[in-house]
């Protein structure tokens, strides 16, 4: 899963940096709301991290520019100022949640969380395809109750595919949502990513789909 | 307006009243002294009239003895007896054995007009008053003379009328005077209280103006006042738009400072839990909480206690409610709830601040829809000067014993916060600065049932 990460304090945002990628996620940053508008405009994230207090264009604008773009991508707002006024604003302006300063690590990484898995449709913490399990808490994947080992690369990707099973999902959207901005991308390894994938996992679960990429299969 | 020592209008009436009391009081006595004068004038004229022709009839016969010409003198009541018009002829050097009074007016009869002893220079007329022969007061004129024949004696002229009828004139004058001076009066009064009644009426404009801009229904005063009055107004405007600017700035100010504050706690905060937990890091931990606590607390007490003392606020419900609702139903998302405000009159409105409104009605919608199974629902009326607003939900509900605690939290700084799991107590301190105050009961559908009173806006 790849977010975009928006704070123009350089300790913060790299202090958040380390503990999504810890979590798992893939971060692009953005220091001033400009930047973040382009980057949220162009680029395919899965969350967005939006503090509102940003140089050249304010967070809430920001915001409602990529609404009224038509941008659906999870919002989560960070506010210093813990008003409800200003949450009602963020929520009305497009905003899927707020979390207010000082926070909780764990508490901005649940907030996350429940934000890409309600944009997937997905209702538990605990995505279920057959018997194979991902917990999106702990990241800990289970096959009939057995803990299935997996890297980083293949998490990513089976965590992406679990978020949309039944539907058809292109490599390059694949690359996308595991790879960085900057990072030199190569289709090609997501190949051997599936491929290390479908070794561990029980037969026919990833499909391919001639011509278009891969689907997780419904039981 | 209400009178006392500082009214206006009885101010103003009172100057008015004491002035034409005084100008009719002193009008209807030198009216009166005038007229008395006047009549009094009259009646010696005529008096002296009559001594003139007394004067003239005077005769001394060969012996000395003054007599009355022949021809009589004219006015019949000089024939009718104790008709009020007298005259007598009188020695005024009596040798013994002599009558003093040698001559009278057949009128007289047979008393005898008494004058007191005076010194008279020939030819000069002087006045008296004296009681008549029946009791009667009397105006008398008197001249001496000596007849050319006899230089030895000397005659005391006098002629008398009844003063009362003069007098009675006087009196009718004096009541007519009273009645239309009175009537005069009457009408200056009234005069006077229109005048102040629309002379003061600007004010009473103003007042009314006050009271609207202190109910929230007008931000300014507005229309036009007297030239005497406009300067006042625009003052009074110009502090009214000062004070929302000196509080939109506080409010600005007092965001700022959080913004300032609260990014390098929560970098404090972050690095005090990456560390291996330590004791250094826990304090730094504990205290970066303390510090947010603080932060937020005095935060929303200082924009409180500089917005609810400011005049003009109205803040209508529905809005606010609706907006929240809307919020919450994306906040809450994952817990699919019911949430509900039963038709809530768009009349309703708070005599406040909009944040401070949205503040109280957010957390306890927040802590609602956290503790809530399935639906909070919310409820609003007026009582009076109050707004009521029922926030219900179907949660477990605090035992009874519990609320009293929970509420108390809100006094003590320390004990307060998200660690009880609401966040009633800035509800409480708010409601509490607007005068209003919070009560906690059982839900009809057995959650926490939350009271919220404030004052109400018309």
């Amino acid at each position: 899963m790849r977010l975009l990460l928006v704070e123009d304090d350089p300790i913060l945002r790299a202090q958040l940096r380390e503990g999504l990628e810890d979590a798992g996620y893939v971060v692009d940053e953005a220091d001033n709301g400009r930047d973040a508008h382009f980057q949220g405009d162009t680029e395919p994230y899965d969350a967005v991290v939006l503090d509102l207090g940003l140089p050249l264009l304010d967070g809430l604008t920001v915001l409602k520019r990529w609404r009224d773009a038509g941008r659906v991508t999870p919002v989560l707002i960070l506010t210093a100022r813990d008003n409800w006024s200003e949450k009602v604003a963020g929520i009305d302006a497009g905003a899927d949640d707020y979390l207010t300063k000082p926070f909780h690590m764990e508490e901005l990484l649940a907030r996350v969380r429940g934000l890409i898995r309600r944009a997937a449709g997905q209702a538990s913490p605990v995505l279920r395809c057959g018997d194979l399990a991902l917990d999106t808490r702990s990241g800990r994947v289970t096959l009939g109750g057995q803990t299935v080992t997996l890297t980083s690369h293949e998490h990513k990707v089976l965590d992406y595919l679990m978020h949309r099973p039944g539907t058809v999902v292109s490599r390059s959207e694949l690359t996308e949502h595991i790879y960085a901005q900057d990072f030199d991308r190569d289709s090609n390894t997501i190949e051997v990513f599936v491929g290390r994938l479908r070794k561990k996992l029980p037969p026919g679960l990833i499909e391919t789909v001639r011509g278009q990429g891969y689907r997780l299969a419904v039981p | 307006m209400r009178a006392g020592a500082g009214s206006l209008r009885l101010r103003l009436l009172g100057a008015t009243l004491a002035t034409l009391v005084v100008a009719l009081v002193g009008a209807h006595w030198w009216l009166t002294g005038l007229f008395r004068d006047h009549v009094l004038q009259q009646f010696d004229a005529s008096l002296t009239q009559q001594l003139d022709q007394l004067t003239a009839r005077l005769e001394f016969d060969a012996q000395g003895v003054p007599v009355i010409g022949p021809r009589a003198m004219s006015d019949p009541r000089w024939e009718k007896p104790y008709s009020g018009l007298y005259w007598q002829v009188q020695r005024l050097t009596v040798f013994a054995g002599q009558s003093s009074a040698v001559l009278r007016s057949r009128s007289l009869w047979d008393a005898q007009l008494s004058l007191p002893d005076d010194a008279l220079a020939d030819g000069t007329i002087h006045r008296h008053h004296i009681t008549g022969p029946r009791g009667e007061p009397l105006r008398a004129v008197e001249r001496s003379l000596k007849a050319a024949e006899q230089a030895e004696s000397r005659w005391r002229l006098m002629v008398a009328g009844d003063l009362r009828e003069g007098l009675a004139a006087v009196d009718r004058f004096t009541g007519v005077l009273a009645a239309s001076l009175g009537g005069l009066g009457v009408l200056l009064t009234l005069a006077a209280l229109a005048q102040v009644a629309v002379g003061l009426a600007p004010l009473r404009t103003m007042q009314q103006g006050l009271q609207r801009v202190r109910e929230g229904r007008q931000q300014r005063l507005q229309g036009r006042f007297p030239n005497e009055l406009q300067p006042l107004i625009d003052e009074f405007n110009g502090v009214l738009d000062r004070n929302a600017e000196v509080v939109e700035r506080a409010r600005a100010q007092a965001g700022n400072l959080a913004h300032a504050l609260k990014t390098p706690l929560a970098i404090l905060s972050q690095a005090a839990r990456k560390v291996e937990p330590t004791e250094f890091s826990a304090l730094v931990g504990e205290q970066v909480e303390v510090a947010e606590r603080q932060l937020h607390w005095h935060l929303a007490r200082a924009r409180a206690a500089a917005t609810h003392h400011v005049p003009g606020q109205r803040t209508a419900l529905e809005p606010v409610l609706a907006s929240l609702l809307r919020a919450m139903g994306k906040l809450h998302a994952d817990r699919h709830l019911d949430l509900g405000a039963d038709e809530v009159a768009p009349e309703l409105a708070f005599a406040g601040e909009e944040q401070d409104l949205q503040e109280m009605l957010g957390n306890l919608l927040d802590n609602a829809c956290r503790s809530a199974r399935a639906a909070v629902t919310v409820r609003a009326s007026r009582d009076g000067a109050w707004l009521r607003i029922v926030v219900d939900d179907d949660g477990p509900g605090i035992a009874p014993e519990q609320r009293a605690a929970v509420l108390r939290r809100g006094v003590r700084l320390d004990e307060s916060r998200d660690g009880s799991g609401l966040g009633l107590a800035i509800v409480v301190d708010l409601a509490r600065l607007y005068g209003g105050d919070l009560e906690l009961t059982t839900a009809d559908a057995g959650g926490l049932g939350v009271r919220l009173s404030l004052p109400a806006a018309t």
